[in-house]
């Protein structure tokens, strides 16, 4: 038979689903009483994302208003809740956000970090107590916290309001996290690591800090970074222990402006000069909220794809 | 010859530990040790101080301090009383919890179950990031946004429903109500409770899965014969860590919560609730030392009713992933 006249044969379809349509796709794999599942399923998890794009948007939206680089920089002295948005803004805020967490974080990462060191180094009978206490802590609500400090250093101890006492009432709420972060993490290194460091008669502290910190290191940084998401919105706290001030602020005994104080300052009038205020700050609190788990991410994306690398080259 | 036995030949891994040799070896060990003593000081330091400040109170107030509902500093003595701040702290954390547990079962089923991967990706990213909006954001989102629609979504219950008396509402308002608290906390507490039924979800054992759609059931029934039951123990205790965070929610239902002694039993679409937190919040700024008192005694009654909610959690999800031992 001449070749050219063989029948067309269709080709055998390795996955046939390719040719249905995508109703049918999807109609495909669903059993007889799979419906209410699935329309269930996609219209709760659309319910979740409406809602976060809600909240998104509306920062977003109404944050952009009041943007502008004065609203950034300038402070809030002469500033009341009518006054036009071409005139201050959030920057002695921002400021002090900055410094209350940073203080907060210098104190409370390397305590956590070793916390987590105790929890995975050592080989002690407390660990598991030390653990279960660590995350009670997580369960604290945070205005106790704020109330802790107001209590006995404010009203006890009669020590003014001031930034620092800010950063002592965030510790509680952020060693948790960073704790339990960082005990991930270097839970993940391999044992097999240490001991081979501890074989070429490394002492157990050099194989630590040489060793078993550079490869958690990734891991380390997430720690950080989100134990520093966990605080930065936080409010209560803060509105107990280190007040409001309008001027911009550098020493930490003082009473100082943070980004969350400043929405909380000005969501109390109906002014709509004063609610763009705080919009714009939330939008700036999202922002840096933002950047940091977008920071954490990369992190620990970075690490894994360099393991790929390696994996792959091997 | 005598052979060798199979398992001498092959000796069993020994156990290996690190023992501290040098001075600087102990250093190290004494600094991770100290670390942990100060994070254990730090939590009974807390619990003890709270304790201490809040004697007065529990002594001059006696068990009306949880039961009654008259908050009056101006008064000697005064008369601090929490009953409808803790019942509404409760009711508020039981609504959201309502809400959320559909929504969160329906997400993490959706991510681990029926999305392709480049979507699930996407949506667990989704519920990260709206696990991590501050507070005080979905606050002021609460406020201005949100309040309206709900408040038009309270009306079209009570107007459906009305009949029963716990969606009744006799004063026409709408705004301030436990209900749109509720849902507040919900949206704050989603993530929590995705998060770890998506993990439960993601480390079942797929054969059991797989076992019931072989003897014929539908992906419908597995899911609510099989996944569900095998997954519920920690499901119940990612729910109750999203309780124990809503319990402790302070800022963004101070917002949107209209904080009243007039104790509301039930009716939760009405303009009136408590919150232990916001109460807190509201009070501190001119308190006398007496209600500075009561106040602690307040955060600590919430904090012992967190801790133990966050334990019974932790004990659970511990018992639910024996995986993560």
């Amino acid at each position: 038979m001449d070749p050219g006249n063989l029948p067309q044969l269709p080709r055998p379809a390795t996955e046939p689903w390719r040719n249905l349509s995508l109703p049918r796709r999807i109609a495909r794999n669903l059993g007889h009483g799979d419906w209410p599942l699935l329309i269930g399923s996609l219209l709760l998890t659309a319910f979740v994302g409406a809602l976060l794009v809600s909240v998104i948007w509306s920062v977003l939206e109404a944050g952009f208003k009041a943007m502008s680089w004065q609203f950034i920089s300038q402070n809030n002295v002469y500033i009341t809740p009518t006054t036009s948005l071409d005139f201050g803004g959030v920057g002695h805020a921002v400021l002090g956000t900055v410094l209350i967490v940073g203080l907060a974080t210098v104190i409370t990462v390397p305590l956590g970090v070793l916390v987590a060191v105790y929890l995975t180094e050592t080989r002690e009978k407390p660990r598991n107590t030390v653990r279960t206490l660590v995350q009670a802590m997580s369960g604290l609500p945070s205005v106790v916290s704020g109330l802790f400090i107001y209590s006995a250093l404010i009203v006890g101890l009669h020590i003014h309001y001031g930034g620092w006492l800010g950063s002592l009432a965030l510790i509680p709420l952020m060693l948790p996290t960073v704790t339990r972060v960082a005990e991930e993490a270097l839970r993940l290194v391999p044992m097999e690591l240490r001991n081979g460091a501890l074989a070429l008669g490394a002492p157990a502290y050099r194989a630590f800090l040489q060793v078993t910190m550079p490869a958690a290191k990734s891991g380390l940084i997430t720690a950080l970074i989100l134990g520093i998401a966990r605080v930065i919105g936080e409010t209560a706290p803060l509105l107990l222990t280190v007040n409001y001030a309008n001027n911009t602020v550098f020493d930490m005994s003082q009473p100082m402006a943070s980004l969350p104080t400043y929405i909380f300052q000005y969501l109390g009038g109906s002014y709509d000069t004063a609610l763009a205020r705080a919009w714009g700050a939330a939008l700036i609190v999202l922002v840096l909220v933002a950047v940091l788990f977008t920071a954490a991410r990369l992190v620990s994306r970075g690490k894994r794809a360099r393991k790929r690398k390696s994996a792959a080259k091997a | 010859m005598s052979e060798t036995p199979v398992n001498t030949a092959v000796p069993a891994k020994r156990k290996l530990s690190i023992k501290p040799h040098s001075r600087a070896d102990r250093v190290f060990y004494g600094l991770a040790r100290g670390a942990s003593i100060g994070a254990i000081v730090l939590v009974v330091l807390i619990l003890v101080f709270l304790l201490m400040r809040s004697g007065a109170t529990f002594g001059q107030q006696g068990i009306g301090f949880v039961l009654g509902n008259t908050w009056n500093g101006s008064v000697n003595p005064p008369v601090l009383q929490i009953g409808p701040m803790l019942w509404g702290s409760i009711l508020i954390a039981i609504i959201g919890v309502l809400f959320a547990v559909p929504m969160s079962i329906a997400t993490a089923y959706f991510i681990e179950f029926m999305a392709a991967k480049p979507i699930a990706k996407v949506a667990t990213v989704i519920v990260d990031l709206l696990a991590a909006i501050p507070s005080i954001v979905i606050g002021l989102w609460g406020l201005i946004v949100f309040t309206p629609v709900a408040a038009g979504w309270a009306k079209a219950l009570h107007s459906v429903l009305g009949f029963i008396p716990i969606f009744g509402n006799a004063t026409g308002n709408y705004v301030g109500s436990p209900f749109i608290a509720g849902w507040i906390v919900a949206v704050m507490i989603v993530p929590i409770i995705t998060s770890v039924t998506r993990e439960i979800f993601s480390q079942m054992d797929r054969d059991i899965i797989n076992a019931s759609i072989a003897l014929g059931a539908s992906k419908h029934t597995s899911f609510f014969k099989v996944i569900l039951p095998t997954g519920s123990g920690g499901i119940v205790g990612g729910v109750l860590l999203g309780l124990g965070r809503a319990l402790g929610e302070t800022v963004a239902i101070y917002f949107v919560l209209n904080l009243s002694f007039n104790i509301n039993w039930g009716q939760v679409l009405e303009n009136r609730g408590g919150s232990v937190a916001s109460l807190i919040l509201s009070k501190f700024g001119e308190a006398t030392t007496q209600e500075i008192s009561g106040l602690m005694a307040a955060g600590l009654v919430l904090f012992v009713i967190t801790l133990v909610v966050n334990w019974v959690a932790a004990w659970i999800v511990n018992l639910a992933q024996p995986w993560r031992r």
